[in-house]
C-alpha cells in the first residue's frame, strides 16, 4: 500500500500546490490523478519520492515513511519507486541499453556506480526489459535517434529495472501520438497487474484515465476533490473536477 | 497604440542616425588624434606586403634554421595542450560547482563564476607580464599565463553546457536512488562530454596561436626564436618561422575539426 496522509506543500512564493491531501494507492492497480492544469497534479506526484519535500503530512510505503526520512533512508526508498517523465529525461547520448542500465544505480555500491560498471547479469536483465517493452532490437540504439514512443519505453525498462513496487508516472503520454500512447499505456497497466505494482499516474485525458486506470484521484486547487473507482467517474463528476473552482465532492 | 509604435519608429530613426553620425565624428577624431588618415594607410599596406615578400621569403640559408624552428614549434604545442588540459580538468570541477544543475548553493555558484570572469578578463598577455615577475623568463610562465587565462574561458563554458542539461536527466537519475556522484558520472558527463570536449579542442587551436605570443614575451619556444630572429635582422628565418606556425595552426584546426565529427556522430 501506498498511503498519502494530510500532505501540504506551499511554494516559496505563497502558491498553495497541495492542501491536506489525502489518498491510498493499491498494488496492481492503476490510479490515474486528474484535474485542471496548476492543480497540483506534479506537485503530488513528485511528492510521493520526495523530488519535492511537502511542509506536512506522511508518504508511507509499507512500513517507511518517506517525508520525513533522512537521506540514507530516502535513497532505499527511492529504489522502490520508479519514475517515468513527459520528456523521459533519458541520457540521449546514451543508447537505450546503457539508460536502462542505470535504473539500477541506485543498488550498486559507489565506485560500480560512479564508474558504471554493470555485471552480466544485470546487463541481460537490462536486455530482457528491453525485450518486455518490445525494443531489444534497439538496445544499441542511441536515445537520441529514437522516436517519442520508443523513448518513453525505454524509460518504463529503466524504472523496471530497479525492480519497483511503485511506478510514477507524470503525464507519460502527454507528448505522444494515439498509437503510441495506446501502447505505452498498454504496457504499464499490464505491468501493473503481473508484477503487483502501484501504479501512480498524472493524466489530462479523462477518456484514457477511464479506459485504462482502476482507480481515480481528482484534484483541484490543491485538494482532492473526487476520489472513487474508474467506473464511478461519470461525465458529470469530471466536468467537477475540471471547474473553475470545484467544490468538494469526497 | 499605433501612435506609441509610430513614436518608438521615429525614435529608432533617429537613434540609427545618431550612431552613424557618432562613428564618423570618431573616425574624424582618431585621424586626428593618431596623425594617420585612411588612404594612406591603404597604401601603407600594399607597400608593406611587398617589403615582406622582398625580404621574409625563406631561402636556403633560413631552411638550415628549420630543425631548431619546429622543435621550438613542438615545445610551443605541448605547452598549449598541457596548459589547456589541466585547465579543462579545473574548468570541470568549477564548472560543476558553478551550474544550477549540479550545484545547489546560490553562494558557491556565484562565487565561481565571478572568479571564472576575473581569470577570463585578465588578457593573457597581461598574466603574463605578472608572472614575469614571480616566475622569470621560462616555459613555466608561459603556461600558466595561458592556464590560468583558460580556467576562466571554460569554467564559463562548462557552466553553460551544464545549464543546457536541464534538471531533467539528473532527476530522472536522482530518483532511482542514485547518490550525488552517481549522477553526475553516468548522468551528467555523459551527456555533456561531446560539447565539453569540442571545447576543448577549441581553446587548444586558440593557446597554440596565443602561445606564440606568450613566448616572446617569456623569452620561450617558437615566440622566442621569432624574436631573436627579427631583432637579428635574419627575416628571412622569421618569415619561416610564421610559415610553420601557420602550417601548424591550419593542421591543429583541420585535426580538430576531423574529432569534432567524430565526437557528435
Ligand atoms: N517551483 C514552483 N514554484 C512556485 N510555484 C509552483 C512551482 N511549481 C508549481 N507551482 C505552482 O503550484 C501549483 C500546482 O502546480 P503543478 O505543477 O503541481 O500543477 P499540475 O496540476 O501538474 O499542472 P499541469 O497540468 O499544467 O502540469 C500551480 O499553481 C503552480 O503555479
Ligand atoms: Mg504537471
Amino acid at each position: 500500500m501506498l498511503s498519502v496522509r494530510h500532505l501540504t506543500k506551499t511554494y516559496p512564493n505563497g502558491k498553495k500546490g497541495l492542501q491536506d491531501v489525502s489518498f491510498t494507492a493499491a498494488p496492481g492497480t492503476v490510479t490515474a490523478v486528474i484535474g485542471p492544469s496548476g492543480a497540483g497534479k506534479t506537485t503530488l506526484l513528485r511528492s510521493l519520492n520526495r523530488l519535492i519535500t511537502p511542509e506536512q503530512g506522511t508518504v508511507t510505503l509499507g512500513d517507511q515513511e518517506l517525508r520525513g526520512a533522512d537521506a540514507q533512508a530516502l535513497r532505499q526508498a527511492r529504489r522502490q519507486i520508479g519514475m517515468i517523465f513527459q520528456d523521459y529525461n533519458l541520457i540521449e547520448p546514451l543508447s537505450a541499453l546503457e539508460n536502462v542500465l542505470q535504473g539500477c544505480l541506485g543498488q550498486k555500491r559507489l565506485l560500480p556506480g560512479v564508474l558504471g560498471l554493470y555485471t552480466k547479469a544485470e546487463t541481460s536483465h537490462a536486455l530482457a526489459l528491453l525485450d518486455e517493452v518490445g525494443l531489444r532490437a534497439y538496445a544499441a540504439q542511441k536515445t537520441r535517434d529514437l522516436s517519442g514512443g520508443q523513448k518513453q519505453r525505454v524509460g518504463i525498462a529503466r524504472a523496471l529495472m530497479q525492480d519497483p513496487k511503485v511506478l510514477l508516472c507524470d503525464e507519460p503520454i502527454a507528448s505522444l501520438d494515439p498509437q503510441s500512447t495506446r501502447t505505452v499505456m498498454t504496457i504499464i497497466a499490464d505491468l501493473a497487474k503481473a508484477r503487483n505494482l502501484i501504479v501512480v499516474m498524472n493524466l489530462h485525458q479523462v477518456g484514457i484515465a477511464r479506459e485504462f486506470a482502476d482507480h481515480i484521484v481528482g484534484v483541484n486547487a490543491g485538494r482532492i476533490v473526487f476520489d472513487d473507482n474508474a467506473a464511478a467517474l461519470t461525465e458529470l463528476a469530471a466536468a467537477a473536477i475540471y471547474e473553475k473552482e470545484a467544490t468538494a465532492l469526497a | 497604440m499605433p501612435n506609441a509604435v509610430s513614436v518608438m519608429l521615429h525614435h529608432q530613426r533617429r537613434v540609427r542616425w545618431g550612431s552613424l553620425l557618432g562613428v564618423v565624428a570618431l573616425v574624424l577624431a582618431s585621424q586626428v588624434v593618431l596623425r594617420v588618415n585612411v588612404h594612406q594607410a591603404l597604401f601603407g599596406v600594399v607597400a608593406g606586403w611587398a617589403w615582406l615578400g622582398a625580404h621574409f621569403a625563406p631561402n636556403a640559408a633560413a631552411l638550415a634554421d628549420l630543425p631548431e624552428i619546429l622543435y621550438q614549434l613542438w615545445r610551443t604545442v605541448l605547452v598549449a595542450i598541457a596548459a589547456t588540459t589541466v585547465a579543462g580538468g579545473v574548468a570541470l570541477v568549477l564548472g560543476l560547482a558553478g551550474a544550477l544543475p549540479t550545484s545547489h548553493l546560490k553562494a558557491v555558484r556565484g562565487l565561481v563564476r565571478l572568479f571564472a570572469s576575473l581569470m577570463r578578463n585578465v588578457p593573457f598577455v597581461a598574466w603574463a607580464l605578472i608572472l614575469l615577475f614571480s616566475f622569470k623568463q621560462n616555459d613555466f610562465t608561459g603556461f600558466l599565463a595561458l592556464l590560468l587565462m583558460t580556467i576562466g574561458q571554460l569554467t564559463r563554458a562548462f557552466i553553460e553546457t551544464l545549464d543546457e542539461v536541464g534538471p531533467g536527466p539528473i532527476e530522472a537519475l536522482t530518483a532511482t536512488g542514485a547518490t550525488y556522484w552517481q549522477v553526475i558520472f553516468q548522468g551528467v558527463l555523459p551527456a555533456v562530454a561531446a560539447p565539453m570536449l569540442s571545447w576543448l579542442l577549441y581553446m587548444i587551436e586558440n593557446n597554440i596561436r596565443d602561445a606564440t605570443l606568450v613566448g616572446m614575451l617569456t623569452g620561450t619556444g617558437i615566440g622566442f626564436i621569432f624574436d631573436l630572429y627579427f631583432k637579428g635582422f635574419r627575416y628571412a628565418s622569421a618569415g619561416l618561422v610564421v610559415l610553420a606556425i601557420i602550417a601548424v595552426t591550419i593542421g591543429i584546426e583541420l585535426t580538430s575539426n576531423k574529432l569534432r565529427q567524430v565526437l557528435n556522430a
